[in-house]
């Protein structure tokens, strides 16, 4: 089921030097691309029943949740190429999708006010599980707390990745480091037919 | 979807659903027909609503994305609905 070619596009646009090298058909410049885009994964979802109603309106709110962070926290802000890169991936087996930014990552948007975060793994730990907001004063960060509730209950698998850091999201919740660092956030959301 | 979205649609229904309703008015939110709501755009909208209206009653919230939202705005955002 895994998709590897479009796994490896989304990385090689993460980490890439030369930003400008996007891979058209799965990059979303705006927000208003994306939540279009994600309109499209909605009727691609239920296709044929691959999955089920309720577990594809579930998965698509964790990925509005992670698509809509990578604007709501780089906006104005962006280090390079602003958006994200948008695919997905659906066969007989089940479904890939991913989502990545070159944002400013995490641990650099949760250290603007909680400056004692030292590492990127404790920035994910917070950022799934502490009640706490990278847009402060306003009050948000519910984002990610959500999308851990989330993966539990659909069953799915969730790759999270920022920085040096990479959170593994199922019905449990492990982090450790990552093979390849990534400034901003990578996200690879795996389904397999039930 | 989105909390951009969800703060438009909160100044809409102030201007034109909400602005001549008596504060201890029985306020009813019908999530009949919602496929996906997210906790950014309902804690622009939800949340506002019951900081501005102690009696509100959630109407149709079967839905698994309604349930897990009001779930996570509960937690996380104090909403006392």
């Amino acid at each position: 089921m895994v998709n590897a070619n479009l796994k490896n596009l989304a990385l090689e646009w993460c980490v890439s030097e030369n930003p400008k090298i996007a891979p058209g058909d799965y990059y979303c410049a705006s927000r208003d691309f994306f939540i279009a885009q994600a309109d499209n994964l909605s009727a691609d979802l239920k296709i044929g029943g691959k999955i089920n109603d309720s577990d594809a309106y579930m998965i698509l709110a964790m990925i509005g949740e992670i698509g809509n962070n990578s604007f709501d926290h780089n906006i104005g802000n962006w280090p390079d190429a602003p958006g994200v890169f948008f695919g997905w991936s659906i066969d007989n087996s089940g479904a890939q999708i991913i989502l990545a930014d070159r944002g400013q990552g995490v641990m650099a948007t949760l250290k603007k006010i909680k400056p004692e975060i030292s590492n990127h793994q404790e920035a994910l730990k917070v950022a799934f599980f502490e009640r706490i907001s990278g847009r402060a004063p306003e009050s948000r960060g519910n984002g990610l707390k959500f999308v851990r509730e989330g993966a539990k209950a659909t069953k799915i698998h969730l790759t999270f990745i920022s920085g040096d850091a990479q959170a593994e999201l199922n019905q449990d919740f492990q982090i450790g480091a990552a093979d390849r660092n990534i400034r901003g956030c990578l996200a690879i959301i795996e389904i397999k037919k039930r | 979807m989105s909390r951009p979205a969800g703060r438009e649609a909160y100044l809409a229904l102030s201007a034109y659903l909400i602005k001549d309703v008596d504060r201890q008015e029985l306020l009813e939110i019908d999530f009949d027909g919602v496929k996906v709501l997210t906790p950014s755009w309902a804690d622009e909208v939800i949340t506002k609503l019951a900081q501005e209206f102690p009696n509100i009653k959630l109407l149709n919230t079967q839905n698994s994305t309604v349930q897990a939202t009001l779930k996570t705005l509960r937690k996380y955002s104090d909403l006392k609905i």
